[in-house]
Protein backbone atom coordinates (compact mmCIF):
# COMPACT_ATOMS: atom_id res chain seq x y z
CA UNK A 1 0.00 0.00 0.00
CA UNK A 2 2.64 2.17 0.84
CA UNK A 3 4.92 1.58 -2.15
CA UNK A 4 1.31 1.81 -4.62
CA UNK A 5 0.94 5.82 -2.88
CA UNK A 6 4.64 6.54 -3.37
CA UNK A 7 4.03 5.44 -6.95
CA UNK A 8 0.80 7.56 -7.15
CA UNK A 9 2.40 10.67 -6.22
CA UNK A 10 5.55 10.02 -7.65
CA UNK A 11 3.63 9.75 -11.49
CA UNK A 12 1.85 12.89 -10.51
CA UNK A 13 5.13 14.67 -10.24
CA UNK A 14 6.36 12.86 -13.01
CA UNK A 15 3.06 13.85 -15.40
CA UNK A 16 3.20 17.42 -14.18
CA UNK A 17 6.92 18.29 -14.11
CA UNK A 18 6.34 16.91 -17.87
CA UNK A 19 3.76 18.81 -18.99
CA UNK A 20 5.54 22.07 -17.32
CA UNK A 21 8.36 20.83 -18.71
CA UNK A 22 7.09 21.07 -22.20
CA UNK A 23 5.54 24.36 -21.92
CA UNK A 24 8.47 25.98 -20.09
CA UNK A 25 10.31 24.43 -23.34
CA UNK A 26 7.76 26.53 -25.37
CA UNK A 27 8.33 29.92 -23.44
CA UNK A 28 12.45 29.43 -23.43
CA UNK A 29 13.01 28.71 -27.04
CA UNK A 30 10.59 31.97 -27.97
CA UNK A 31 12.59 33.85 -25.16
CA UNK A 32 16.05 33.00 -26.42
CA UNK A 33 14.86 33.15 -30.28
CA UNK A 34 13.76 36.50 -29.48
CA UNK A 35 16.73 37.68 -27.41
CA UNK A 36 19.20 36.09 -29.19
CA UNK A 37 18.22 35.81 -32.63
CA UNK A 38 20.01 37.59 -35.22
CA UNK A 39 17.51 40.91 -35.94
CA UNK A 40 16.42 42.07 -39.56
CA UNK A 41 13.83 44.48 -40.60
CA UNK A 42 11.57 43.56 -43.35
CA UNK A 43 9.60 46.29 -44.91
CA UNK A 44 5.80 45.09 -44.83
CA UNK A 45 3.67 45.63 -48.16
CA UNK A 46 1.62 48.34 -47.58
CA UNK A 47 -2.25 47.76 -47.35
CA UNK A 48 -4.97 50.06 -46.46
CA UNK A 49 -4.15 50.59 -42.65
CA UNK A 50 -8.10 50.22 -41.88
CA UNK A 51 -7.98 46.58 -43.12
CA UNK A 52 -4.76 46.12 -41.45
CA UNK A 53 -5.69 47.05 -37.66
CA UNK A 54 -8.97 45.64 -37.79
CA UNK A 55 -9.10 42.74 -35.15
CA UNK A 56 -6.69 43.11 -31.96
CA UNK A 57 -4.28 41.86 -34.74
CA UNK A 58 -2.63 42.86 -37.39
CA UNK A 59 -1.65 40.72 -40.27
CA UNK A 60 1.63 41.33 -42.60
CA UNK A 61 2.28 40.79 -45.96
CA UNK A 62 6.38 41.05 -47.05
CA UNK A 63 7.76 40.70 -50.15
CA UNK A 64 9.26 37.33 -49.69
CA UNK A 65 5.47 36.41 -48.39
CA UNK A 66 5.71 35.08 -52.33
CA UNK A 67 8.17 33.22 -53.56
CA UNK A 68 9.15 31.38 -56.73
CA UNK A 69 10.83 28.28 -56.47
CA UNK A 70 12.48 26.04 -59.28
CA UNK A 71 10.58 22.82 -59.90
CA UNK A 72 12.76 20.10 -58.25
CA UNK A 73 12.50 16.48 -57.63
CA UNK A 74 10.02 17.63 -54.40
CA UNK A 75 6.26 17.95 -55.36
CA UNK A 76 5.09 20.99 -53.26
CA UNK A 77 2.02 21.25 -51.43
CA UNK A 78 0.50 22.74 -48.58
CA UNK A 79 2.51 22.45 -45.95
CA UNK A 80 5.38 21.77 -47.21
CA UNK A 81 8.79 23.15 -45.80
CA UNK A 82 10.68 26.30 -47.68
CA UNK A 83 14.26 28.08 -46.47
CA UNK A 84 14.32 31.35 -48.33
CA UNK A 85 17.64 33.05 -47.96
CA UNK A 86 18.02 36.87 -48.02
CA UNK A 87 20.62 39.01 -48.47
CA UNK A 88 21.45 42.58 -46.79
CA UNK A 89 21.90 44.95 -49.49
CA UNK A 90 23.69 48.09 -48.96
CA UNK A 91 21.09 50.43 -47.79
CA UNK A 92 20.54 48.14 -45.63
CA UNK A 93 17.24 46.42 -46.77
CA UNK A 94 16.76 42.76 -46.85
CA UNK A 95 15.68 41.40 -49.78
CA UNK A 96 15.37 37.93 -51.36
CA UNK A 97 17.72 36.00 -53.36
CA UNK A 98 16.83 32.09 -53.44
CA UNK A 99 14.06 29.94 -51.97
CA UNK A 100 13.60 26.38 -52.10
CA UNK A 101 12.41 23.36 -50.76
CA UNK A 102 16.42 22.19 -49.13
CA UNK A 103 18.29 24.20 -46.42
CA UNK A 104 21.03 25.92 -48.24
CA UNK A 105 24.69 24.46 -47.36
CA UNK A 106 26.35 27.74 -47.12
CA UNK A 107 25.40 30.83 -45.31
CA UNK A 108 27.25 33.81 -46.00
CA UNK A 109 27.84 36.83 -43.68
CA UNK A 110 25.01 39.16 -45.04
CA UNK A 111 22.61 36.71 -45.52
CA UNK A 112 20.39 35.23 -43.34
CA UNK A 113 17.77 31.95 -44.39
CA UNK A 114 13.95 31.97 -43.22
CA UNK A 115 11.89 28.46 -42.77
CA UNK A 116 8.73 28.71 -43.99
CA UNK A 117 5.72 26.81 -44.87
CA UNK A 118 3.61 27.01 -48.10
CA UNK A 119 0.90 28.61 -47.86
CA UNK A 120 -0.64 28.65 -51.20
CA UNK A 121 1.24 26.50 -54.27
CA UNK A 122 0.21 27.35 -57.74
CA UNK A 123 0.44 24.02 -60.01
CA UNK A 124 0.98 26.31 -62.94
CA UNK A 125 4.82 25.74 -64.25
CA UNK A 126 6.07 29.58 -65.04
CA UNK A 127 9.68 29.25 -66.54
CA UNK A 128 9.84 25.89 -64.79
CA UNK A 129 9.10 27.35 -61.56
CA UNK A 130 6.30 27.38 -58.85
CA UNK A 131 5.39 30.25 -57.57
CA UNK A 132 3.97 29.69 -53.70
CA UNK A 133 2.56 31.71 -50.95
CA UNK A 134 4.97 31.08 -47.90
CA UNK A 135 3.90 31.72 -44.22
CA UNK A 136 7.26 32.55 -42.01
CA UNK A 137 5.30 32.48 -38.73
CA UNK A 138 5.80 36.35 -38.91
CA UNK A 139 2.41 37.12 -40.48
CA UNK A 140 0.11 38.01 -37.59
CA UNK A 141 1.05 40.29 -34.60
CA UNK A 142 -1.55 40.55 -31.16
CA UNK A 143 -1.70 43.97 -30.64
CA UNK A 144 -3.26 44.83 -26.81
CA UNK A 145 -6.94 45.07 -26.93
CA UNK A 146 -8.36 48.81 -28.15
CA UNK A 147 -5.06 49.98 -29.12
CA UNK A 148 -5.88 49.35 -33.00
CA UNK A 149 -7.61 52.76 -33.62
CA UNK A 150 -4.41 54.05 -32.15
CA UNK A 151 -1.82 52.26 -33.99
CA UNK A 152 -3.55 53.17 -37.38
CA UNK A 153 -3.62 56.84 -36.70
CA UNK A 154 0.02 56.38 -35.69
CA UNK A 155 0.98 54.47 -39.20
CA UNK A 156 -1.46 56.71 -41.39
CA UNK A 157 -0.01 56.32 -44.82
CA UNK A 158 3.79 56.38 -43.19
CA UNK A 159 6.05 53.02 -43.41
CA UNK A 160 5.51 50.33 -41.62
CA UNK A 161 8.07 47.60 -41.64
CA UNK A 162 8.58 44.46 -39.15
CA UNK A 163 11.68 43.99 -36.68
CA UNK A 164 12.61 39.91 -36.90
CA UNK A 165 14.62 37.82 -34.97
CA UNK A 166 16.12 34.45 -36.60
CA UNK A 167 17.53 32.16 -35.40
CA UNK A 168 20.70 29.17 -37.01
CA UNK A 169 17.59 26.81 -38.06
CA UNK A 170 16.27 29.84 -39.47
CA UNK A 171 13.11 29.99 -37.56
CA UNK A 172 11.30 33.31 -37.28
CA UNK A 173 9.84 35.33 -34.70
CA UNK A 174 8.04 39.50 -34.93
CA UNK A 175 9.93 41.23 -32.32
CA UNK A 176 8.13 44.78 -33.32
CA UNK A 177 6.96 47.18 -35.18
CA UNK A 178 8.72 50.34 -36.61
CA UNK A 179 6.99 53.51 -38.18
CA UNK A 180 9.02 55.39 -40.16
CA UNK A 181 12.44 54.21 -38.44
CA UNK A 182 11.00 54.70 -34.90
CA UNK A 183 10.38 51.22 -33.33
CA UNK A 184 6.75 51.17 -31.57
CA UNK A 185 5.28 47.99 -29.90
CA UNK A 186 8.66 46.31 -29.03
CA UNK A 187 7.65 42.43 -27.67
CA UNK A 188 8.48 42.53 -24.38
CA UNK A 189 10.46 39.21 -23.06
CA UNK A 190 8.21 38.17 -20.45
CA UNK B 1 -24.30 -4.23 -18.70
CA UNK B 2 -27.54 -2.86 -18.70
CA UNK B 3 -29.10 -5.00 -21.69
CA UNK B 4 -27.38 -8.21 -19.93
CA UNK B 5 -29.06 -7.25 -17.01
CA UNK B 6 -32.43 -6.81 -18.66
CA UNK B 7 -32.00 -10.10 -20.41
CA UNK B 8 -31.65 -11.81 -17.63
CA UNK B 9 -34.94 -10.03 -15.91
CA UNK B 10 -36.75 -11.76 -18.93
CA UNK B 11 -34.45 -15.06 -19.11
CA UNK B 12 -34.33 -16.09 -15.62
CA UNK B 13 -38.53 -16.08 -14.99
CA UNK B 14 -38.97 -18.48 -17.55
CA UNK B 15 -36.00 -20.71 -16.37
CA UNK B 16 -37.82 -21.32 -12.99
CA UNK B 17 -40.70 -22.10 -14.48
CA UNK B 18 -39.25 -24.19 -16.80
CA UNK B 19 -37.84 -26.03 -13.49
CA UNK B 20 -34.39 -25.70 -14.55
CA UNK B 21 -33.77 -23.48 -11.66
CA UNK B 22 -34.69 -22.79 -7.97
CA UNK B 23 -35.65 -19.89 -6.44
CA UNK B 24 -33.03 -19.94 -4.18
CA UNK B 25 -30.67 -20.19 -7.96
CA UNK B 26 -32.22 -17.49 -9.20
CA UNK B 27 -31.45 -14.73 -6.20
CA UNK B 28 -28.03 -15.67 -5.99
CA UNK B 29 -27.99 -14.52 -9.71
CA UNK B 30 -29.31 -11.74 -9.50
CA UNK B 31 -27.15 -11.00 -6.92
CA UNK B 32 -24.07 -11.98 -8.27
CA UNK B 33 -24.35 -9.71 -11.59
CA UNK B 34 -25.77 -7.07 -9.24
CA UNK B 35 -22.33 -7.01 -7.53
CA UNK B 36 -20.28 -7.40 -10.35
CA UNK B 37 -21.69 -4.84 -12.80
CA UNK B 38 -19.97 -2.30 -13.73
CA UNK B 39 -22.72 -0.70 -15.08
CA UNK B 40 -22.22 3.39 -16.16
CA UNK B 41 -22.30 5.49 -13.20
CA UNK B 42 -23.79 9.01 -13.40
CA UNK B 43 -21.43 10.55 -10.46
CA UNK B 44 -18.50 9.65 -12.72
CA UNK B 45 -20.19 10.84 -16.08
CA UNK B 46 -21.16 14.10 -14.00
CA UNK B 47 -18.19 14.47 -12.34
CA UNK B 48 -16.18 14.48 -16.13
CA UNK B 49 -18.63 16.95 -17.41
CA UNK B 50 -17.93 19.35 -14.81
CA UNK B 51 -14.06 18.71 -15.08
CA UNK B 52 -14.74 19.93 -18.32
CA UNK B 53 -16.79 22.76 -17.47
CA UNK B 54 -14.47 24.60 -15.15
CA UNK B 55 -11.68 24.06 -17.97
CA UNK B 56 -13.61 25.87 -20.16
CA UNK B 57 -14.22 28.47 -17.46
CA UNK B 58 -11.03 28.72 -16.65
CA UNK B 59 -9.60 29.58 -19.88
CA UNK B 60 -12.71 31.88 -20.59
CA UNK B 61 -11.85 33.69 -17.59
CA UNK B 62 -7.97 34.06 -18.28
CA UNK B 63 -9.27 35.18 -21.87
CA UNK B 64 -11.20 38.19 -20.32
CA UNK B 65 -8.67 39.42 -18.23
CA UNK B 66 -5.49 38.17 -20.08
CA UNK B 67 -4.55 41.38 -20.92
CA UNK B 68 -4.05 43.22 -17.39
CA UNK B 69 -1.96 39.89 -15.88
CA UNK B 70 1.43 40.51 -16.27
CA UNK B 71 3.30 37.62 -18.76
CA UNK B 72 4.84 36.13 -15.90
CA UNK B 73 2.06 35.80 -13.83
CA UNK B 74 0.24 34.23 -16.63
CA UNK B 75 2.46 31.76 -17.36
CA UNK B 76 2.47 31.02 -13.42
CA UNK B 77 -1.16 30.84 -13.23
CA UNK B 78 -1.01 27.68 -16.09
CA UNK B 79 1.62 26.12 -14.25
CA UNK B 80 -0.13 26.19 -11.24
CA UNK B 81 -3.34 25.00 -12.19
CA UNK B 82 -1.30 22.12 -14.22
CA UNK B 83 -0.37 21.46 -10.87
CA UNK B 84 -3.22 21.89 -8.98
CA UNK B 85 -5.10 19.77 -11.68
CA UNK B 86 -3.38 16.81 -11.14
CA UNK B 87 -2.99 17.23 -7.72
CA UNK B 88 -6.57 16.65 -6.80
CA UNK B 89 -6.59 13.77 -9.08
CA UNK B 90 -3.87 12.15 -7.17
CA UNK B 91 -5.26 13.04 -3.41
CA UNK B 92 -8.59 11.45 -5.24
CA UNK B 93 -6.58 8.55 -6.01
CA UNK B 94 -5.60 7.94 -1.92
CA UNK B 95 -9.49 8.67 -0.77
CA UNK B 96 -10.80 5.88 -3.15
CA UNK B 97 -12.75 7.91 -6.05
CA UNK B 98 -10.91 6.84 -9.14
CA UNK B 99 -13.48 7.77 -11.31
CA UNK B 100 -13.39 11.50 -10.13
CA UNK B 101 -9.61 11.46 -10.22
CA UNK B 102 -9.81 10.55 -13.84
CA UNK B 103 -11.80 13.84 -14.03
CA UNK B 104 -9.14 15.54 -12.60
CA UNK B 105 -6.25 14.37 -14.93
CA UNK B 106 -9.08 14.89 -18.21
CA UNK B 107 -9.31 18.23 -16.88
CA UNK B 108 -5.17 18.86 -16.28
CA UNK B 109 -4.64 17.41 -19.84
CA UNK B 110 -7.35 20.19 -20.96
CA UNK B 111 -5.39 22.49 -19.73
CA UNK B 112 -1.71 21.79 -21.11
CA UNK B 113 -3.87 21.90 -24.20
CA UNK B 114 -4.92 25.41 -23.26
CA UNK B 115 -1.67 26.51 -22.25
CA UNK B 116 -0.21 25.02 -25.18
CA UNK B 117 -2.84 27.79 -26.64
CA UNK B 118 -2.12 30.24 -24.67
CA UNK B 119 1.97 30.40 -24.48
CA UNK B 120 1.02 30.81 -28.49
CA UNK B 121 -0.87 33.34 -28.34
CA UNK B 122 1.17 34.91 -25.73
CA UNK B 123 4.23 35.16 -27.83
CA UNK B 124 3.12 35.42 -30.86
CA UNK B 125 4.16 32.10 -32.37
CA UNK B 126 2.01 31.58 -35.56
CA UNK B 127 3.46 28.45 -36.41
CA UNK B 128 1.55 25.45 -37.47
CA UNK B 129 -0.79 23.88 -36.06
CA UNK B 130 -0.80 20.39 -36.05
CA UNK B 131 2.45 20.46 -34.43
CA UNK B 132 0.25 22.20 -31.58
CA UNK B 133 -2.13 19.04 -31.67
CA UNK B 134 0.56 16.85 -32.01
CA UNK B 135 1.95 17.91 -29.06
CA UNK B 136 -1.10 18.27 -26.98
CA UNK B 137 -1.92 14.40 -27.79
CA UNK B 138 1.63 12.85 -26.58
CA UNK B 139 1.09 15.24 -23.50
CA UNK B 140 -2.35 13.86 -22.70
CA UNK B 141 -0.53 10.14 -23.58
CA UNK B 142 2.10 10.60 -21.23
CA UNK B 143 -0.44 11.37 -18.58
CA UNK B 144 -2.64 8.26 -19.29
CA UNK B 145 0.10 5.93 -19.26
CA UNK B 146 2.24 7.86 -16.37
CA UNK B 147 -1.23 7.69 -14.10
CA UNK B 148 -3.43 4.48 -15.54
CA UNK B 149 -6.33 7.02 -16.60
CA UNK B 150 -8.26 5.65 -19.47
CA UNK B 151 -10.02 8.83 -20.08
CA UNK B 152 -7.11 10.54 -20.80
CA UNK B 153 -5.72 7.63 -23.54
CA UNK B 154 -9.11 8.13 -25.55
CA UNK B 155 -8.34 11.54 -25.54
CA UNK B 156 -5.27 10.95 -26.53
CA UNK B 157 -6.37 9.24 -29.70
CA UNK B 158 -8.88 12.02 -30.43
CA UNK B 159 -6.23 14.17 -30.67
CA UNK B 160 -4.02 11.91 -32.95
CA UNK B 161 -7.11 11.50 -35.37
CA UNK B 162 -7.34 15.10 -35.35
CA UNK B 163 -3.22 16.00 -36.13
CA UNK B 164 -3.46 13.60 -38.82
CA UNK B 165 -6.60 15.31 -40.03
CA UNK B 166 -5.29 18.40 -40.19
CA UNK B 167 -1.87 17.13 -41.69
CA UNK B 168 -3.77 15.69 -44.41
CA UNK B 169 -6.60 19.36 -45.34
CA UNK B 170 -3.36 21.31 -45.10
CA UNK B 171 -1.14 19.31 -47.37
CA UNK B 172 -3.65 16.88 -49.29
CA UNK B 173 -0.40 13.94 -49.15
CA UNK B 174 -0.83 11.21 -47.39
CA UNK B 175 0.09 11.22 -43.27
CA UNK B 176 2.20 8.30 -42.83
CA UNK B 177 4.14 9.49 -39.07
CA UNK B 178 -0.16 9.06 -38.07
CA UNK B 179 0.58 5.30 -37.79
CA UNK B 180 3.25 5.55 -35.52
CA UNK B 181 1.36 8.01 -33.01
CA UNK B 182 -1.67 5.72 -34.00
CA UNK B 183 0.30 2.66 -32.70
CA UNK B 184 1.76 4.27 -29.43
CA UNK B 185 -1.88 4.73 -28.07
CA UNK B 186 -2.97 1.51 -29.21
CA UNK B 187 0.02 -0.34 -27.15
CA UNK B 188 -1.12 1.81 -24.22
CA UNK B 189 -4.65 0.80 -24.73
CA UNK B 190 -3.64 -3.29 -24.90
CA UNK B 191 -1.53 -2.52 -22.18
CA UNK B 192 -4.66 -1.69 -20.49
CA UNK B 193 -6.49 -4.20 -21.56
CA UNK B 194 -9.29 -1.56 -21.97
CA UNK B 195 -11.85 -3.30 -24.63
CA UNK B 196 -14.41 -0.16 -25.66
CA UNK B 197 -11.21 1.38 -26.20
CA UNK B 198 -9.52 -0.64 -28.74
CA UNK B 199 -12.86 -0.20 -30.83
CA UNK B 200 -12.18 3.50 -30.63
CA UNK B 201 -9.01 3.10 -32.13
CA UNK B 202 -10.18 0.64 -34.86
CA UNK B 203 -12.65 3.26 -35.81
CA UNK B 204 -9.88 5.58 -36.31
CA UNK B 205 -7.95 3.40 -37.88
CA UNK B 206 -10.25 2.46 -40.30
CA UNK B 207 -10.93 6.18 -41.25
CA UNK B 208 -7.43 6.83 -41.96
CA UNK B 209 -7.31 4.17 -44.23
CA UNK B 210 -10.26 5.42 -46.17
CA UNK B 211 -9.34 8.87 -46.42
CA UNK B 212 -5.79 6.63 -48.41
CA UNK B 213 -8.27 6.26 -51.28
CA UNK B 214 -8.98 9.87 -51.56
CA UNK B 215 -4.86 10.77 -51.20
CA UNK B 216 -2.93 8.02 -52.85
CA UNK B 217 -2.78 8.27 -56.56
CA UNK B 218 -4.21 11.76 -56.66
CA UNK B 219 -7.41 11.27 -55.56
CA UNK B 220 -7.66 7.30 -57.34
CA UNK B 221 -6.31 5.16 -54.11
CA UNK B 222 -9.68 3.40 -53.50
CA UNK B 223 -8.96 0.06 -55.35
CA UNK B 224 -6.26 -0.04 -52.29
CA UNK B 225 -8.89 0.51 -49.56
CA UNK B 226 -10.92 -2.25 -51.32
CA UNK B 227 -7.34 -4.76 -50.53
CA UNK B 228 -6.40 -3.44 -47.58
CA UNK B 229 -10.28 -4.06 -45.76
CA UNK B 230 -10.57 -7.31 -47.45
CA UNK B 231 -6.86 -8.44 -45.67
CA UNK B 232 -7.75 -6.89 -42.72
CA UNK B 233 -11.35 -9.07 -42.79
CA UNK B 234 -9.32 -12.23 -43.98
CA UNK B 235 -6.83 -11.61 -41.15
CA UNK B 236 -10.09 -11.76 -38.86
CA UNK B 237 -11.45 -14.99 -40.07
CA UNK B 238 -8.45 -16.50 -39.99
CA UNK B 239 -7.68 -15.17 -36.20
CA UNK B 240 -9.27 -17.90 -34.79
CA UNK B 241 -7.03 -20.54 -36.16
CA UNK B 242 -3.67 -19.12 -35.36
CA UNK B 243 -4.06 -17.96 -31.92
CA UNK B 244 -6.06 -19.01 -29.20
CA UNK B 245 -5.90 -15.73 -27.14
CA UNK B 246 -6.32 -13.34 -29.72
CA UNK B 247 -9.34 -15.36 -31.55
CA UNK B 248 -12.11 -12.75 -29.54
CA UNK B 249 -10.80 -9.81 -31.90
CA UNK B 250 -11.87 -12.32 -35.29
CA UNK B 251 -15.27 -11.16 -35.50
CA UNK B 252 -14.23 -7.68 -34.85
CA UNK B 253 -11.44 -7.45 -37.42
CA UNK B 254 -13.92 -9.37 -39.87
CA UNK B 255 -16.33 -6.25 -39.71
CA UNK B 256 -13.40 -3.96 -39.53
CA UNK B 257 -12.19 -4.88 -43.22
CA UNK B 258 -15.49 -5.27 -44.34
CA UNK B 259 -16.76 -1.81 -43.31
CA UNK B 260 -13.16 -0.76 -44.73
CA UNK B 261 -13.59 -2.66 -47.82
CA UNK B 262 -17.04 -1.51 -48.91
CA UNK B 263 -16.52 2.05 -48.30
CA UNK B 264 -13.54 2.03 -50.91
CA UNK B 265 -15.66 0.13 -53.20
CA UNK B 266 -18.63 2.73 -52.46
CA UNK B 267 -15.73 5.71 -53.43
CA UNK B 268 -14.87 3.87 -57.11
CA UNK B 269 -18.89 3.19 -57.79
CA UNK B 270 -19.93 6.70 -57.13
CA UNK B 271 -16.87 9.04 -56.04
CA UNK B 272 -14.67 8.11 -58.98
CA UNK B 273 -16.10 10.05 -62.28
CA UNK B 274 -16.75 8.15 -65.77
CA UNK B 275 -17.08 4.66 -64.37
CA UNK B 276 -18.10 2.51 -67.40
CA UNK B 277 -21.67 1.22 -67.08
CA UNK B 278 -19.45 -3.06 -67.60
CA UNK B 279 -17.60 -1.75 -64.43
CA UNK B 280 -20.35 -0.09 -62.33
CA UNK B 281 -21.93 -3.52 -62.62
CA UNK B 282 -19.44 -5.49 -61.45
CA UNK B 283 -18.18 -3.40 -59.02
CA UNK B 284 -22.02 -3.17 -57.53
CA UNK B 285 -22.28 -6.84 -57.29
CA UNK B 286 -19.16 -6.74 -55.65
CA UNK B 287 -19.89 -4.28 -53.28
CA UNK B 288 -23.60 -6.62 -52.89
CA UNK B 289 -21.99 -9.20 -52.48
CA UNK B 290 -19.45 -8.30 -49.42
CA UNK B 291 -22.56 -6.71 -47.88
CA UNK B 292 -24.56 -10.47 -47.96
CA UNK B 293 -21.72 -11.46 -46.64
CA UNK B 294 -21.33 -9.24 -43.62
CA UNK B 295 -24.60 -10.31 -43.12
CA UNK B 296 -24.35 -13.83 -43.56
CA UNK B 297 -21.59 -13.36 -40.49
CA UNK B 298 -23.56 -11.39 -38.42
CA UNK B 299 -26.20 -14.19 -38.39
CA UNK B 300 -23.90 -17.01 -38.09
CA UNK B 301 -21.93 -15.46 -35.10
CA UNK B 302 -25.16 -13.70 -34.20
CA UNK B 303 -23.40 -10.47 -33.83
CA UNK B 304 -25.72 -7.75 -34.12
CA UNK B 305 -23.31 -4.98 -35.09
CA UNK B 306 -22.06 -6.73 -37.94
CA UNK B 307 -25.68 -7.35 -39.17
CA UNK B 308 -26.77 -3.68 -38.52
CA UNK B 309 -23.48 -3.01 -40.26
CA UNK B 310 -24.37 -4.98 -43.16
CA UNK B 311 -27.77 -3.37 -43.47
CA UNK B 312 -26.72 0.15 -43.14
CA UNK B 313 -24.13 -1.08 -46.22
CA UNK B 314 -27.17 -2.79 -48.35
CA UNK B 315 -29.65 0.30 -47.62
CA UNK B 316 -26.59 2.90 -48.89
CA UNK B 317 -25.59 0.89 -52.01
CA UNK B 318 -29.00 0.31 -53.25
CA UNK B 319 -29.66 4.15 -52.53
CA UNK B 320 -26.27 5.20 -54.16
CA UNK B 321 -27.42 3.11 -56.92
CA UNK B 322 -30.57 4.08 -57.65
CA UNK B 323 -29.63 7.89 -57.57
CA UNK B 324 -26.54 7.20 -60.22
CA UNK B 325 -28.97 5.22 -62.38
CA UNK B 326 -32.15 7.39 -62.23
CA UNK B 327 -32.51 8.24 -66.22
CA UNK B 328 -29.13 5.98 -67.39
CA UNK B 329 -29.09 4.12 -70.54
CA UNK B 330 -29.50 1.24 -67.74
CA UNK B 331 -32.46 2.59 -66.03
CA UNK B 332 -33.44 1.61 -62.69
CA UNK B 333 -36.44 -0.64 -62.97
CA UNK B 334 -33.65 -2.85 -65.05
CA UNK B 335 -31.34 -2.79 -62.02
CA UNK B 336 -33.46 -3.45 -59.68
CA UNK B 337 -34.82 -6.35 -61.10
CA UNK B 338 -31.49 -7.31 -61.93
CA UNK B 339 -30.01 -6.77 -58.05
CA UNK B 340 -33.19 -8.33 -56.33
CA UNK B 341 -32.88 -11.50 -59.09
CA UNK B 342 -28.79 -11.60 -57.66
CA UNK B 343 -29.65 -11.49 -53.85
CA UNK B 344 -32.47 -13.92 -54.30
CA UNK B 345 -29.67 -16.40 -56.08
CA UNK B 346 -27.47 -15.83 -53.55
CA UNK B 347 -29.77 -16.67 -51.14
CA UNK B 348 -30.82 -20.08 -52.42
CA UNK B 349 -27.04 -20.38 -52.28
CA UNK B 350 -27.10 -19.64 -48.93
CA UNK B 351 -29.94 -21.77 -47.96
CA UNK B 352 -28.21 -25.08 -49.98
CA UNK B 353 -25.15 -24.52 -48.08
CA UNK B 354 -27.09 -24.24 -44.30
CA UNK B 355 -28.99 -27.37 -45.56
CA UNK B 356 -25.78 -29.47 -46.31
CA UNK B 357 -24.10 -28.58 -43.17
CA UNK B 358 -27.20 -29.81 -41.41
CA UNK B 359 -27.29 -32.53 -42.90
CA UNK B 360 -23.48 -33.19 -42.43
CA UNK B 361 -23.97 -32.75 -38.78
Amino acid sequence: MRSERRNLWLGVAVVVAGQIGVLGWMVWDRVHLLSSGREIVLEVVPVDPRSLFRGDYVILNYDISRVEIPRGKKRLHRGSLIFSTLQKTKDGKWKLTAAGPERPESVGPDQVVLKGRVRFASRVARRGSNVATVNYGIESFFIPEGTGRELEKLVGQKKLAALIAVDESGNAALKGLIVDGARVYEEPLF
Amino acid sequence: MRSYRSKLDSDLPRWREAGWLTAEGEASIRKDVASHSRSLELAPALAIIGAVLIGFAAMSFIAANWDEVPRLARLALIFASLGTAYGIAGILFERGYPAFAHAAILAGVALFGAGIMLIAQMFHMDGYPPDAVLTWALGALGAGVVLGSNPALALAMLLMGLWSGWEMVESGVVHWPFLLGWGAVTAAFLWRWWVPSLHFAAVVLSIWIICLGYLLFDGHGHGVVVGVGLLIGAAGLALPSLSERWSAFSSPAFAYGMTIAFAGLFALQFVEKDVPLFGLILLAIAALTLVLAGIGFGLKTSSSAALWLGYGGFSLEVLALYFKTVGTLLGSSLFFFAAGFIVIALAAVAYRLHARMEAQS
